[in-house]
């Protein structure tokens, strides 16, 4: 099974904090990669560096085996990544359907959405449950439903890669399962790479089939989720040295 | 070479005047992130102030001074208070550009005030001192020593007083400072009341140079907005080192270039900065 | 679009066509006005209220817009018919290359470089005396040339061609507003980073909207030009951005019809107060100011709040 996504030796500086460092990690298609480790490891700036929304300052990443350095955010999304923000942004005041729509005809741009955009956007509501609240304005939904929306955004783009960042924050118990089961769904079914970052353990050990552990910008262990449990290091940077 | 010293006397004298009023502009906008454009008209009406100070009330020229920057003082105060506050939370999505629209309408309010009370025809602001040194009257070189007093005040005021920290710690981060317990209501009305107090100096300092009109206050706007993005925010010395930097680069290009256009220098800067570093050159925002 | 609002735009335009048959040269003259505004302030709307970006030149671009339609058929005999388009695709272009690093910058320090730009237009405008013949004003400006017997020098006849352009303009903005186009602008005003996330190259579209509400500018200009025949710098002065800007809130932004409608509230009120031409300035400080403390989003969004109450 070939590799989605390669990212060999990647290095961010912001002057002199280097937030990821000589950072290399393999996801192979159809995979379930979870990325873990304590505030500030660089999660996030790996995320942007994946998006285009940051440039590398050194280092690789490959999509596709095509190179993503220097390419725009836009450029990059079109190329097949879809991705989720940590504080969940959607199009306020628009409704949950044109929402949706917006995802679809930022890939493909007609002078009005043509018939199969539409049905794309149905699909989509469907899949997210949401089909009952499409007419309703994006910015009156609950935290769960935005999100379900922020995801119906970038799903309908039809990407083979999808990032999300922390999707599980905020949300209950039972809104997690949800979710879970809904991500389950786009990785077996559609066929989705998924790369999540997270903090809610039950969901990364889950869902994820193979994790990678960063702290302060480096990665400490790799591995599946029972190998990296039990990875002295990994328990060593989220508990620190008291053995409380 | 005697011309080129005196247009480099020149550029700091007028950089000086820019950077004043600069620098209330950059204290505002770092804390409250609204571009004050009201600070022009204030300029405007701070001049006044001081004219009919000298002139009907025979004041002496220092007290007329003081006359415009508490002008200037009490208008931002006001402006502040009853304005800018009420979108003070940013409670909707517009309420950044609301904020930005009323400091123009403000501008443009007071500025045409001046207009309808006091007509276009400019004032001649009586000369209080006599005397010049190497070509540069008194009153010209007063102008950059007054400024620079005045920016070391401030500077002062900033560094090693408590409220200063206080405004320091609100510029950085509004919200945290607020949680340690500073009240951000009153540094928002010492900060605009100090811009205010600052653009009236500049003006009162300049008035005698050139004549008071209501439009006297479109051009050091412009130009103290162009030295507050480059300059960068925070950033005292950097607002001084701008505001100068921009007048001698005026006089030095209308001595060399080209002096009609001389006011167009200040924006092919901005135009060349921003293109290079969409920030500022010190840029922190 | 709903069966009530075409009935409105109906009984709009019999009621602008009848205009010139039963009133005066006068009312005449302040319709032509209040069209061309409107055309000003919908073209305008396309920037701050679908797309984002709150810009304070467009009265620059209608000047530029004015000057060289002026020029043009002044210096170089060129007609108006070609003069229009030349300038309008010639504003456009220009707005490309000067908007192009603008948009680069985000909220006030793009509203600040346009606000700088503007005035430095007008600058340029008030010091060119040999070109512009600058605060003396450009007068001597021919009406545009005779085409199926029309003769454009009465005040009728440019009504009615004001009219047609501003039916054309309005109508394009009407179709690109609601096109896959318009939908991605909004997407940029409504979340410029996820918009970008998705797949919009936000930079592009926010230049072309830009660049396409500048060129509308620039051909209105044409038209005012050759409609009053004399140009003066303080004609395309920051006050008249102001004048843009209050029309832009008081009618709501974000829709095609508040422009219009705004446009056409204020011009009355200024001619109305053609008495006291310094108050007039007071006026419309202190009127923006107050709709921007009751109701931001214009009358559209009070519209609009009201609907949702009821």
């Amino acid at each position: 099974m070939e590799d989605i996504l390669i990212a060999s030796k990647v290095t961010k500086r912001f002057g002199g904090l280097t937030a990821v460092r000589d950072v290399s990690l393999a996801v192979p298609k159809r995979a379930r990669l979870g990325i873990i480790g304590p505030n500030g490891a660089g999660k996030t700036t790996l995320f942007n560096l994946f998006t285009g929304e940051l440039n590398t300052t050194a280092g690789t990443i490959h999509f596709e085996n095509q190179p993503l350095q220097g390419l725009k955010p836009h450029a990059i999304s079109k190329k097949g990544i879809g991705r989720t923000f940590q504080i969940v942004r959607v199009f306020d005041e628009l409704p949950v359907y044109d929402n949706i729509l917006i995802g679809a005809i930022a890939k493909d741009l007609h002078f009005t959405p043509s018939k199969e955009q539409h049905q794309a956007v149905e699909q989509t509501l469907e899949m997210v449950k949401l089909q009952d609240h499409r007419n309703v304005m994006a910015k009156h939904l609950t935290l769960s439903a935005k999100k379900r929306v922020g995801l119906a955004v970038a799903l309908v783009g039809k990407p083979r890669l999808l990032l999300l960042d922390e999707c599980m924050a905020g949300l209950t118990f039972v809104e997690i399962d949800e979710m879970l089961v809904l991500l389950r769904k786009i990785n077996a079914e559609i066929g989705i790479t998924l790369v999540v970052v997270e903090h809610v353990m039950k969901v990364v050990m889950e869902l994820c089939e193979r994790i990678v552990v960063l702290a302060s910008g480096e990665k400490i262990a790799e591995g599946t989720p029972r190998e990296v449990a039990n990875d002295r290091k990994v328990i060593d940077v989220y508990l620190g040295d008291n053995k409380s | 070479m005697d011309l080129f010293l005196l247009q480099i006397g020149n550029g700091l004298i007028v950089g000086s005047v820019y950077a004043l009023v600069a620098l209330g502009l950059n204290l505002i906008w770092s804390i409250t992130d609204i571009p004050d454009f009201a600070q022009g008209s204030f300029y405007v009406l701070a001049a006044y102030t001081g004219y009919f100070a000298v002139t009907l009330l025979k004041m002496p020229y220092l007290v007329a001074l003081l006359c415009g920057m508490s002008l200037g003082a009490v208008l931002a105060f006001l402006c502040e208070r009853f304005l800018y506050r009420r979108w003070r939370e940013r409670l909707f999505r517009d309420a950044a550009r609301v904020q930005l629209l009323v400091a123009i309408a403000l501008f443009f309010l007071f500025a045409n005030i001046a207009n309808a009370l006091w007509t276009a025809k400019p004032r001649i602001f009586p000369s209080y001192m006599e005397g010049s040194l190497f070509n540069f009257s008194y009153i010209r070189i007063n102008v950059l020593i007054s400024a620079v007093i005045l920016f070391i005040l401030v500077y002062l005021f900033i560094m090693k007083t408590k409220p200063g920290k206080a405004i320091r710690a609100a510029s950085m981060d509004p919200g945290m400072a607020q949680i340690l317990g500073i009240n951000i209501d009153t540094v928002n009305s010492v900060v605009f009341s100090l811009g205010g107090a600052l653009s009236g100096a500049a003006a009162v300092l300049v008035a005698p140079l050139y004549s008071v009109f209501p439009s006297m206050g479109d051009l050091p706007l412009l130009k103290a907005l162009v030295v507050v993005i480059l300059g960068g925010f925070g950033s005292v010395a950097g607002v001084l080192i701008c505001g100068l930097g921009l007048g001698l680069l005026e006089a030095l290009g209308a001595m060399y270039v080209s002096s009609a256009y001389q006011h167009g220098y200040a924006f092919f800067i901005l135009i060349l900065v921003l293109l290079l570093k969409p920030k500022g050159l010190f840029g922190r925002v | 679009m709903s069966r009530a609002n075409k009935i409105v735009i109906g009984a709009v335009l019999l009621i602008l066509v009848t205009i010139p048959h039963v009133t005066s040269d006068y009312i005449v003259y302040v319709v032509t006005l209040a069209m061309l505004f409107s055309m000003l302030t919908a073209s305008y709307d396309l920037m701050p209220g679908f797309t984002g970006p709150l810009s304070f030149c467009p009265a620059a671009f209608y000047g530029l817009g004015a000057y060289s339609s002026a020029l043009l058929t002044l210096n170089t005999g060129m007609s108006f018919w070609l003069a229009l388009p030349v300038s309008t695709i010639g504003v456009f272009l220009f707005a490309i290359v000067v908007g192009y690093p603008a948009l680069k910058l985000r909220g006030h320090y793009f509203a600040v470089t346009t606000f700088f730009f503007g005035h430095f237009v007008y600058l340029v405008f008030l010091n060119s005396r040999e070109i512009t013949k600058g605060p003396l004003g450009l007068g001597g400006i021919s009406p545009p040339d005779s085409i199926l017997g029309i003769d454009f020098g009465s005040m009728t006849a440019m009504y009615y061609l004001i009219l047609v352009f501003g039916i054309i303009t309005v109508a394009f903005l009407f179709t690109l507003v609601h096109s896959g186009v318009g939908r991605l602008l909004i997407s940029i005003r409504e979340n410029e980073d996820l918009a970008q996330a998705s797949g919009v190259n936000t930079a592009f579209f926010k230049v072309l909207a830009f660049s396409i509400s500048s060129g509308l500018a620039g051909m209105t200009g044409s038209l005012f030009a050759h409609f009053f025949r004399l140009l003066h710098p303080t004609t395309f002065s920051w006050m008249t951005s102001e004048m843009i800007v209050i029309m832009f809130l008081v009618g709501g932004s974000g829709t095609i019809i508040g422009p219009i409608i705004g446009a056409g509230v204020v011009t009355f009120i200024l001619e109305l107060m053609r008495f006291a031409p310094e108050l007039r300035f007071i006026i419309w400080s202190v009127l923006l100011i107050v709709i921007l403390i009751i109701e931001p989003r214009g009358l559209a969004g009070m519209y609009y709040r009201i609907r949702r109450r009821v």
